[in-house]
């Protein structure tokens, strides 16, 4: 660019008579500051990323189980393998979180305030609401399956925790978590996420339900456990949410319109297009739509998971990009392309 | 009583004493020895340990040097034609801007801000407790201006506190305080908002029409931030000044997103519950 203007100053005053043409000329059409980043990146490392995947896995699986239950389908190793990856994500989550702070030793700081315009503050509490049920639904489950002895405690467990009841309690908590990670990302001015404010947690949350319907899946195929029913429901509505799935990325990328461009460089287009759109979306709708077999089925599920982390990634890193590029930023910023006060939803 | 900054970029020589002073006041650590290149700008940016920045921007001269630069005709303002078809502005001029927090009305940062550590204090600036701050991050994106910063030594992110513990004791900040020309007043927002009129007023008699006011709600545009506290004296377009055009505050779309994804999630639920369809 510097060579460019360098170049055409010359040409346009006939002869040099001055070694120096500074980057602002007036001629230059892209009006920045000698490239300077005009708004700060995120942090964010891979915790965050891996927080959104587990999270979503959570999240979706809790859904489909607390689903099943109240449909009357109560399979019993769809329930198990559902409450415990629950709680392993939920385990997980706050782990990755607070260590991704800067003071991870002040994480209580959390809870002082409940900010309902701040999405990581609901995010804090809705995590901690969601983990705390998942927590005790996982409980009861463990006294049902004899890990907390035959004695007093498995009693109690069995006795004090309503199963049903709090997991209808945790749904909305669970999607708040699986969802709001979009809304986190997209509360902000980094161009990328803030121009898809309207898909961006509809996205994040879609993605989230298909891998854990794959990893669920995954799961039952691998201990050949649970339910022909299940497995057929399964199948069914990991198909139809990956078709959903396909549908939010591509209005994401309508919405994003210019500024999707960082999805598509040389560093993230790996990510994005070879893994979340392939190996997460396409790959694995070709293998579910043919004739159902185990281990085709397990492929898919494997590629769907794989394909849930690249997106995560893509879009961290595409942000990454899209915050460090001025001429992104000021496009955005000029007006009539940032989202307006006034704009409806 | 509100109080911020204006800040007169027209009259800033660019000699970085409110760099030094902020520095100084504040005990912020050095940034290292870099060597940018950029104009005589080594700082770049604000950070979490800059808290004032002086953009170097150079207009080079817009025609060709035919004569000779009579510096004392420009000293003494002539306005007749020189000899030897010499120009006044023929060498060209520079833009310097000491940047600061904008300290907005409507802050994103502070809205981000999942721990209450950024709080609007007594003075009605943007102030972030260092006790409570637990270093996540978010208010860093959520900036539209690029100035809170976390710092990675640290952990906490850190921004211009508006010298709050001088304000206090009845001083003005430090930056204001050092600075040579003016270029840097401080005092009650509206106060400086009529000051700013006058001074725009008075440099569009000059001549100077491309004058304007950044940073109100009217003038330069603040989408939902409502106005900032810290006040510049723009002669260019903002983006020469790394600055956006027209800012917003990245929550308001919040609810619409919340909104957005209660209605994924209901389809996404009905969708489970019909794959369990016999």
């Amino acid at each position: 660019m510097a060579e460019a203007t360098r170049e055409s100053a010359q040409e346009r005053n006939g002869k040099v008579e001055t070694s120096h043409y500074p980057e602002t000329d007036p001629e230059r059409k892209d009006k920045n500051y000698y490239g300077v980043p005009p708004i700060k990146h995120a942090h964010w490392t891979w915790q965050i990323p891996i927080y959104f995947w587990i999270g979503g896995i959570g999240a979706g699986a809790h859904l489909f189980s607390t689903i099943a239950g109240l449909l009357g389908h109560d399979d019993r190793a769809l329930q198990r393998a559902s409450r415990y990856t629950v709680l392993v994500t939920m385990i997980l989550s706050p782990i990755l979180l607070i260590w991704d702070l800067g003071r991870p030793e002040r994480f209580y700081n959390m809870f002082r305030i409940l900010k309902l315009r701040s999405p990581m503050s609901t995010q804090s509490w809705s995590l901690t609401v969601f983990g705390t049920l998942s927590g005790l639904v996982a409980t009861a489950q463990a006294a049902d399956d004899g890990l907390l002895g035959r004695g007093r405690i498995a009693r109690l467990a069995k006795a004090l925790i309503p199963e049903k009841l709090v997991s209808v309690l945790a749904l909305p908590f669970g999607l708040y978590v699986g969802s709001n990670t979009g809304n986190l990302i997209s509360a902000t001015s980094v161009p990328l996420w803030a121009r898809n404010w309207l898909f961006m947690a509809p996205t994040f949350l879609a993605s989230g339900v298909s891998t854990a319907l794959s990893w669920l899946s995954l799961i039952l195929n691998l201990t050949r456990s649970g339910e022909e029913k299940t497995l057929r429901a399964l199948h069914r509505a990991e198909k139809a949410t990956i078709v959903i799935e396909a549908v939010l990325v591509a209005l994401s990328l309508g919405r994003m319109s210019r500024w999707s461009k960082p999805l598509f460089s040389k560093e993230v287009a790996p990510l994005f297009v070879g893994g979340a759109l392939l190996c997460g979306i396409l790959a694995p709708f070709a293998l579910l739509s043919g004739e159902e077999r185990r281990g085709k089925s397990m492929l898919a599920s494997l590629l769907v998971l794989a394909g849930g982390l690249a997106f995560r990634f893509a879009l961290i890193r595409g942000g990454r990009i899209s915050a460090d590029d001025p001429e992104a930023y000021f496009t955005f910023a000029s007006g009539e392309n940032a989202p307006q006060p006034e704009d409806k939803v | 009583m509100a109080t911020g900054f204006l800040t007169d970029t027209t009259v800033c020589i660019g000699c970085k004493a409110c760099e030094v002073a902020c520095k100084q006041w504040n005990q912020l650590p050095a940034d290292g020895y870099e060597f940018t290149g950029d104009s005589y700008d080594n700082t770049k940016q604000l950070s979490g340990s800059t808290w004032r920045h002086v953009a170097f921007i150079e207009n080079p001269k817009k025609r060709r040097l035919t004569g000779d630069v009579d510096l004392v005709a420009l000293a003494e303002d002539v306005k007749e034609q020189l000899p030897g078809g010499a120009e006044l502005d023929a060498l060209g001029r520079w833009t310097f801007m000491s940047d600061v927090c904008k300290h907005c009305v409507e802050a994103p940062c502070q809205q981000a801000c999942p721990t209450g550590a950024i709080i609007r204090n007594e003075f009605d600036n943007v102030y972030i407790q260092p006790d409570v701050c637990n270093g996540c991050g978010y208010c860093v994106p959520a900036c539209p201006y690029g100035v809170i910063t976390q710092v990675p030594e640290d952990g906490r992110a850190f921004k211009c506190t508006l010298c709050y513990d001088r304000q206090r004791d009845g001083m003005e900040p430090a930056c204001a305080k050092a600075c040579p020309t003016d270029s840097i007043m401080f005092g009650d927002v509206e106060d400086l908002k009529v000051m700013a009129e006058q001074r725009v007023a008075e440099l569009h008699n000059k001549g100077y029409t491309q004058a304007y006011v950044y940073g109100t709600p009217e003038v330069g545009g603040t989408g939902g931030i409502g106005g900032n506290h810290s006040k510049f004296i723009l002669m260019d377009e903002p983006e020469t000044y790394n600055l956006p055009k027209h800012p917003y505050l990245p929550q308001e779309k919040v609810r619409g997103g919340v909104i957005a994804s209660a209605v994924a999630a209901t389809v996404l639920g009905a969708v489970v519950a019909w794959a369990f369809r016999d």
